[in-house]
């Protein structure tokens, strides 16, 4: 078994160290370089050529948003590898900003799953292969955000396909979103055309395609 | 003179921020973990049952907050000092964390062993 190649970036001692240790036990993940700031960040991509690069949207010298400038370069310099972003907060701002330059290979995660061990594995071997994740909290931060337009289509959505929509929004199969409401697979492809009919998109059969339509959509929307 | 470590209780409600502060105290050669708490009620009778000098105690916990940990722990152990951990914002911190006895708060962001030597330098005695 090859390891996943892993740099972590992160300014926060206790979060670094926290998952440092997290992920040095993991015989499947290859922990290459540990950096603190953005400067770092872009040498150790690359001098170590990660699968994986997991890191905080802050960190020095500027403290706002390096972490989603550098998916953004290496969507350019290093389209093979994932990113799996860890923020604080949820903010529908830097999901969209993160996504707009499509879900291949990125995941989105709340600082407060890291301590989940499962969760963070998945999300690295996730984006390792061109997957996405995107945190249950900001799918439902985004969501709210798009209703809020008073003429959003969004609004036209039944309570029931609001729920569909946001597992969706999280890279769920049609069996998986069926499982979790208790409905047939047959039920959930009729509120799932449903869903597309009302805010105008082509169907879609991929998981993260079917992220990437709901976030398109939602970006249009704020 | 050689001082012993200060013995240190460590209470956080997620197993992965207790692993990180011991990791934190690890490289500290003036601070010893004596023992962890996941709850503010497990915090209480493990202060009584370690003697720690210092407590982290993170302010969101389950059962009692870690304010009224600090609360009972300073009123049992006026010799064993507390510091709030949390992610709030200074702004942010309720009310009642300025006078449940704790020594300071700290943000987890900014929790590493610079930091907490200077605090423990400056702080003033407990008791």
């Amino acid at each position: 078994m090859v390891p996943i190649r892993v740099v972590l970036a992160e300014d926060s001692y206790l979060v670094r160290e926290g998952v440092r240790r997290l992920l040095e036990t993991e015989p499947e993940i290859d922990l290459v370089c540990v950096c603190e700031d953005y400067d770092s960040l872009l040498e150790a991509i690359s001098s170590a050529d990660p699968d994986v690069v997991l890191t905080d949207i802050r960190m020095p010298p500027t403290g706002t948003d390096e972490g989603i400038r550098a998916a953004e370069w290496l969507r350019q310099a290093h389209p093979a590898a994932g990113v799996v972003l860890l923020s604080q907060y949820a903010d529908p701002g830097y999901a969209l900003a993160f996504l707009e330059h499509g879900t291949k290979g990125r995941a989105y995660l709340l600082k407060e799953r890291v301590s989940d061990l499962d969760q963070l594995l998945a999300a690295i071997r996730e984006v390792a292969q061109g997957g996405a994740v995107i945190d249950p909290k900001i799918v439902e931060v985004l969501v709210a955000a798009g209703s809020r337009t008073a003429q959003s289509p969004l609004s036209r959505l039944t309570p029931r396909e609001h729920e569909v929509l946001a597992l969706l929004a999280e890279g769920r199969s049609n069996a998986a979103v069926a499982e979790a409401l208790v409905l047939s697979e047959r039920a959930v492809e009729k509120h799932i055309n449903s869903i597309f009919a009302k805010l105008g998109l082509p169907e879609a059969r991929e998981a993260h395609r079917r992220v990437k339509a709901v976030l398109l959509f939602l970006a249009q929307q704020s | 003179m050689t001082t012993r470590p200060v013995p240190v209780l460590i209470v956080d409600d997620q197993a992965f921020f207790r692993s990180a502060a011991r990791a934190v105290l690890t490289v500290m050669p003036g601070f010893t973990t004596v023992g962890e708490a996941y709850s503010g009620e497990e915090a209480v009778t493990r202060a009584a049952e370690l003697a720690p000098e210092l407590v982290l105690m993170d302010i969101h916990l389950p059962g009692i907050s870690g304010i009224e940990a600090t609360r009972r722990i300073r009123a049992a152990h006026p010799g064993t000092a507390v510091l709030l951990l949390s992610t709030y914002r200074v702004e942010d911190l309720p009310a009642e964390a300025y006078d449940c006895g704790a020594i300071g708060y700290l943000h987890k962001e900014d929790f590493e062993p610079e930091v907490l030597e200077r605090l423990w330098a400056d702080h003033e005695p407990v008791s």
